[in-house]
């Protein structure tokens, strides 16, 4: 025997491992969460993939560091996550192995709860102590010029604010590998920048909207009767309103941030996941192992969010994949009314607005690289959700 | 009986289902008690309500569309049906503990067979979780599983459905209840292991000395375990009888039809007989005695076909509700 089927000899093979077996069994879902990940990194590593300052550069003999010391806020706390996130990831995988079983639910909550803590506490932090630097020092210029040697740049070397009027609305060529848009920025440069908006609406959003409507369909399919029945009618409700109008509506009222949007995302779609929880908790009341949780005499909670929630969860799961494509959608669309981020921010959604330019000419390298964007990232999610439907149930893909 | 030697005693519990077509009146008027230490059986056919019996005494018959009508569930000394919800979960698990029919999918697909059980340690016995864990280690080798060590990591589809059954009953006996209700324990299980299962519980009622309410539909298992028997049909007991008195004498015209439908050792070459029609649907009960379609005195008479008959002590420890029950008129 391996050392590996030794391991899983004796500890067994839980459920998430099964889902996981199934799921990479299919090609098409690695390759998509390869793009996804590798969409994560492109948005975590954004300011070294393009930017105006170089990594190093001599000055008078004397080197420096400007990318660094340029690094905003936002890019440590999204550092500052990535890697509390990846330790947590690294630590799950962990727990499985060196956790006694008995203690390791409470383990991973207490794990996470540091996780976040950190996160919040240092996001807090960073904004607090690290001051916002504007070093509009032209060094490319100095280089050229032959004031500075020995530059190392980023390979897109183009800050997303940058305007430079000259160089407005190129086409594609070897300067700038997409183009420029209306202002004269480097296309490529913006769509890496919008990466993180994208991904981060899609998170936030689905994040609320998940948390909202596994509350809201537990409570409601778990009780049932009448509560049921008042809690199903405002979903209606909810449901029967245009989310999109309702969204813009709201937008024109609030100040054009990024984290409004998502909140706005968030609490307006979560009604698709409440009837998916009420429906799978209708179903798990009457099972068996339910009612003999309850004959155990276990605390509500424990019921309905230890045995009844892990194994009715799988719908959340895979509606938030599609959810986060959406979201992206939603966004996309708001900044190409013109309601969403307000420049120089980058979001793909506004760089698409920017195709029809105020000059009446069609720029098809302004319309065409951010829709690439967008349509790859949301079908690659889609993709995501669907592999992982399929690898919960089965059955599905038989019928299908 | 003296009252002493009761731990649960059911008094005149009615139980019935709301729902569009009606009111389903599943248990009407069930009495017995369980005597410490003992075995109880309640037989009956499915749908007559033993299973809606069991859930009432736990106090988990689904709440809409069922309701508990009336009646006292007394368990040493406490009116269980007087009870909070929250005073009630403490009894439950820890005083009463439930073992179901089907072991299969009794436990949570998600977790260990150990998280589980030790999560119903830690929350009656107040023990830390490492505590609890070896716990339930020792509660898998008291039930029988070879390797308990192992086996308590193991995901329940790992295991077979008798050890399945044995996780369920060392989850259920793991706080040492006084009461143990076994609905249909052994039927979704094969001959062989029902019978070690039946001695499973057997050897943990002597070690525990803890009472068991066993439901059944198998009389076989009725006459080699339990004590006392009590008959259901459509919804009302119809005889309560110690086991011995009840296979040697039935008095209710359904006992004797069930246990001439009970094949024997030693008698061969007879067709067994049946009894004739079908349990009545609940929503549609027919008047009189709920048996008089079918039974053979009660389907010519007239008192049977127009007045039910209550459950009756015709002599000490015998209960019996027919008209035409020997001593039933007098009493």
């Amino acid at each position: 025997m391996n050392k590996e089927s030794q391991e899983k000899a004796k500890w067994g093979t839980s459920y998430g491992e099964l889902v996981w077996g199934e799921f990479v069994k299919s090609r098409l879902n690695v390759v998509c969460l390869i793009f996804v990940i590798f969409l994560f990194l492109v948005a975590i590593f954004a300011p070294f993939l393009a930017n105006d300052k170089p990594f190093l550069i001599r000055i008078n003999g004397q080197l420096h560091f400007p990318i660094f010391k340029n690094l905003r806020s936002t890019d440590y706390c999204i550092f500052l996550a990535a890697i509390v996130g990846i330790f947590e990831l690294l630590l799950i995988g962990r727990n499985r192995r060196r956790i006694a079983p008995s203690i390791r639910g409470r383990v991973l909550w207490r794990q996470i709860f540091i996780s976040s803590s950190i996160i919040l506490i240092g996001t807090v932090l960073i904004f607090v102590f690290i001051p916002r630097r504007l070093d509009a020092t032209d060094y490319k210029g100095m280089v050229a010029s032959g004031k500075a040697t020995d530059a190392i740049f980023a390979p897109i070397p183009y800050g997303y604010g940058r305007t430079n009027l000259k160089l407005r609305e190129q086409p594609p060529n070897r300067e700038h590998w997409l183009g420029t848009d209306d202002v004269g920025s480097d296309v490529l440069c913006r769509l890496i920048h919008g990466s993180r908006i994208s991904l981060s609406v899609g998170f936030v959003a689905v994040g609320i909207s998940s948390i909202i409507g596994v509350v809201v369909g537990a409570i409601l399919g778990y009780f049932g009767g009448k509560v049921d029945f008042v809690g199903m009618r405002i979903v209606e409700i909810m449901m029967a309103i245009p989310v999109f109008f309702l969204i813009i509506t709201i937008v024109a009222f609030f100040p054009r941030s990024l984290l409004n949007i998502m909140i706005i995302i968030g609490i307006t779609s979560w009604t698709g996941n409440a009837r998916f929880i009420r429906a799978e908790f209708f179903k798990l009341r009457k099972q068996d192992f339910v009612q003999a949780a309850l004959s155990l005499g276990l605390p509500l909670r424990s019921i309905l969010f230890r045995h009844m929630l892990p194994n009715g969860i799988a719908p959340v799961l895979v509606n938030a994949t599609f959810g986060i494509a959406g979201a992206i959608f939603i966004e996309a669309a708001l900044s190409f009314l013109g309601f969403g981020v307000a420049p120089p921010t980058p979001s793909w959604g506004q760089m698409l607005s920017l195709g029809v330019s105020t000059t009446g000419r069609f720029l098809w390298w302004l319309t065409l690289f951010p829709g690439l964007a967008i349509f790859f990232t949301v079908m690659a999610y889609n993709l995501v959700g669907e592999g992982l439907r399929d690898a919960i149930d089965p059955r599905l893909r038989k019928a299908a | 009986m003296s009252e002493d030697g009761v731990l649960l005693s059911v008094k005149g519990v009615s139980v019935s289902f709301f729902s569009e077509e009606g009111v389903a009146k599943a248990v009407q008027e069930v009495s017995f008690s369980v005597k410490r230490g003992g075995t109880f059986a309640l037989v009956g056919e499915s749908g007559c309500g033993k299973s809606v019996t069991a859930l009432s005494i736990m106090r988990l018959v689904p709440e809409p569309p069922g309701k508990i009508m009336s009646g006292d569930i007394i368990f040493e000394k406490t009116k269980l049906l007087a009870l909070s919800e929250k005073q009630m979960r403490g009894i439950r698990g820890h005083k009463i503990a439930m073992i179901f029919q089907e072991p299969m999918t009794s436990l949570n697909p998600v977790y260990t067979v150990g998280n589980q059980i030790a999560e119903a340690i830690e929350l009656h016995q107040q023990k830390k979780p490492s505590e609890a864990w070896a716990s339930s280690v020792e509660m898998l080798e008291k039930v029988g599983i070879a390797d308990p060590e192992q086996r308590v990591r193991e995901y329940p589809h790992q295991m077979s459905g008798g050890m399945q059954q044995r996780v369920m009953i060392a989850m259920a006996v793991s706080c040492e209840p006084t009461l143990l209700i076994a609905d249909e324990p052994t039927t979704a299980l094969d001959v062989t292991i029902q019978a070690q299962i039946l001695d499973l519980l057997d050897e943990l009622q002597g070690q525990t000395g803890m009472s068991i309410l066993m439901i059944t539909h198998n009389l076989g298992i009725v006459a080699e375990r339990a004590n006392d028997v009590a008959v259901m049909y459509a919804s009302r007991i119809v005889e309560v009888a110690e086991t011995k008195g009840l296979f040697a004498e039935p008095l209710h015209p359904y006992t004797q039809g069930l246990l001439k439908s009970l094949p024997r050792l030693g008698f061969s070459g007879e067709r067994l007989q049946t009894i004739a029609g079908i349990v009545p649907d609940p929503l549609h009960f027919p008047a009189g005695c709920k048996f008089h379609p079918r039974c053979p005195i009660g389907c010519n008479d007239r008192r049977c076909q127009t007045l039910e008959p209550k459950l009756k002590e015709v002599r000490p420890g015998r209960c019996v509700a027919c008209w035409h029950a020997p001593g039933y008129e007098a009493g």
